[in-house]
């Protein structure tokens, strides 16, 4: 499918990026025309990203002008993109300094300007100062505590920084405001597997999230069945308990999630192994309907097979 | 039985020209005048403080935990929920901490709340202006005669709605007056508005009306008091039986999923 102009182009790849880059002398020669249309405003605003991305200052810089002459220069969202292609032409740590100064102004006058809030937040852990940016998301989230957007990002601060328990708290927040959202539920997965890894061998609190992280993959896979990152964690979760067997402490109900009889485990390692490989065939293949996976993560499952002596 | 003879009265054709035409487009146009006139006449919202954003969205944010509890673990949801009580008691989230309790504002005398009255206010005048114009107008020129026939039978109950205006016993209800065609465009032209105008269109006052009556009590706004809101909030979130989607995920998965 070739990249369309009406979603944000923050998650394509570079070259799909590239490509709508390019289109920008096309739609911004078209703009002259008096009527707008629907989609048109949401055109400008992702052709701007895809400008920034690619490097073209220049164009960013007129998908801008239209924006403003549009909305006016108070628009919120419009001063966000404003501040964001200030940031993009900024050249050395202190022009960004006097971004984050006008941040500050702009917050000062009106402190519920939410776009400003989570571009000055992106700008401090962009500039290095991660604490500082977890300390304002915090106080975002203390007057707005139903923006899922801001508890993943949190998360993510923290997860960065090692601390599973918070990222993991975070992320369920995120969870509550998206229940059904499979790709949370597996990272949420990940980071409590991850948590289980660095928490020291035996022990229950190991335990406990390598429990909760095998529920978190299983659920996101029934929420999604050719979700690979899903997979991709429960073959890993599974592997691992399956290893460890032996040492199993005894579990006590105290609220957390228990683990599965091994039996279970192993079924569900099978289910994993088969799927996985699956998925690696067909999408290996170029396969009608198995496209859409990302290279690096097929590749990874693909090693992740081998690592375990399976053949393809 | 006797067959009721069809009644046939004789119009002048020049009826249909001169009275059916001109009062279809003077609603119409009407409609359109009123939809701008809305538009125009409609001031911004009004911008919230952080404080009262806080407010809304913590209370909200209990609410989520209400309604989506099942995707965390018991642990996780047990200590939400005691924060989330403990600061909804105390009030830690409202507005102005100390008001709490002192039950809730006489709307009348804030000022917030007048200006959403006013917004209503206009909203209904731009509606009523107009239609009392052209109801007079029409009485005035158009009353105490039929212009048309419907082309489909109507039982009797129908007659004080078409023939208003036309005092007379025994004529058949498909006969209907210009009154009663003033009304049946105020109901009937909604689709038309909606191909003219979009579907949001603030033309037709149908639908304002609906929206008026149908709509659940506001959330947040003038006349409620949040610290009750809070309170009863934290209630639900204590009668909470907690049970989690995680719970057997793994046997529904091995059920459910074949490779």
């Amino acid at each position: 499918m070739a990249p369309s102009l009406l979603f944000n182009p923050a998650k394509l790849p570079p070259s799909e990026a590239l490509q709508l880059a390019q289109q920008a002398p096309v739609v911004l020669q078209g703009s002259s025309s008096p009527s707008e249309t629907v989609d048109q405003w949401a055109t400008y605003e992702n052709l701007l990203l895809a400008c920034l991305r690619t490097g073209d200052d220049e164009a960013a810089a007129k998908c801008m002008d239209q924006l403003e002459a549009r909305f006016g220069p108070d628009n919120e969202r419009v001063m966000a993109l404003r501040g964001l292609l200030s940031e993009a032409q900024a050249e050395n740590n202190g022009e960004l300094e006097a971004v984050l100064k006008q941040y500050d102004a702009i917050l000062e006058g009106n402190s519920t300007n939410l776009p400003i809030t989570k571009r000055r937040i992106a700008l401090l852990r962009s500039m290095g100062r991660v604490s500082d940016a977890a300390t304002a998301l915090v106080q975002l989230l203390d007057f707005s505590p139903t923006d899922a957007e801001a508890w993943s990002e949190l998360s993510d601060l923290y997860f960065t920084q090692g601390m599973y328990s918070q990222a993991i708290y975070a992320l369920e927040e995120a969870l509550l405001l998206s229940p059904n959202a499979w790709n949370i539920h597996a990272r949420l997965g990940e980071v409590q597997y991850m948590a289980a890894t660095t928490s020291g061998s035996g022990g229950g609190s190991q335990q406990k999230y390598l429990a909760e992280a095998l529920k978190r993959f299983a659920r996101s896979i029934e929420l999604c069945d050719d979700y690979l990152r899903g997979y991709y964690g429960l073959k890993l979760v599974t592997t691992r308990l399956l290893k460890e067997q032996a040492k199993q402490a005894k579990q006590t109900d105290d609220g957390e999630f228990t683990l599965p009889d091994p039996k279970t485990i192993e079924r569900l390692d099978e289910l994993a192994t088969a799927k996985l490989s699956e998925i690696v065939r067909h999408s290996t293949l170029k396969d009608r309907g198995w496209r859409g996976y990302d290279e690096r993560e097929v590749a990874a499952a693909r090693e992740l097979l081998s690592q375990n002596g399976i053949e393809r | 039985m006797a067959q009721v003879p069809v009644q046939t009265i004789h119009r002048d054709p020049q009826l249909f020209y001169w009275i059916l035409f001109p009062i279809t487009i003077v609603m119409i146009l009407t409609g359109v005048l009123r939809h701008y006139a809305s538009v125009l006449m409609q001031s911004a919202p009004k911008k919230l403080d952080q404080k009262a954003i806080r407010e809304q969205r913590s209370l909200l944010h209990g609410i989520n935990l209400r309604g989506n509890f099942h995707a965390l673990s018991k642990k996780s949801f047990a200590t939400r929920r005691d924060a989330l009580v403990t600061a909804f008691e105390s009030g830690a989230y409202l507005k102005d901490p100390e008001r709490a309790g002192q039950g809730q504002p006489n709307p009348l005398s804030d000022p917030s709340s007048m200006e959403g009255m006013m917004g209503m206010m206009k909203n209904q005048m731009a509606m009523i202006i107009p239609n009392t114009l052209i109801m007079s107008w029409i009485n005035a020129f158009f009353s105490g005669y039929v212009i048309m026939k419907l082309p489909f039978p109507l039982t009797i109950k129908f007659k004080s709605m078409l023939q208003a205006g036309v005092m007379t016993k025994d004529m058949d209800p498909r006969w209907m007056s210009s009154i009663s065609w003033y009304f049946l465009c105020i109901f009937g032209l909604q689709s038309v508005f909606n191909f003219l105008l979009g579907s949001d269109n603030a033309a037709s006052q149908m639908a304002q009306q609906m929206g008026g009556m149908g709509a659940a009590p506001q959330m947040f706004g003038p006349g409620v008091d949040p610290d009750k809101q809070f309170k009863a909030e934290a209630e639900n979130l204590a009668v909470i039986e907690h049970y989690s989607v995680l719970d057997d995920v793994e046997e529904r998965l091995l059920e459910g999923i074949t490779v």
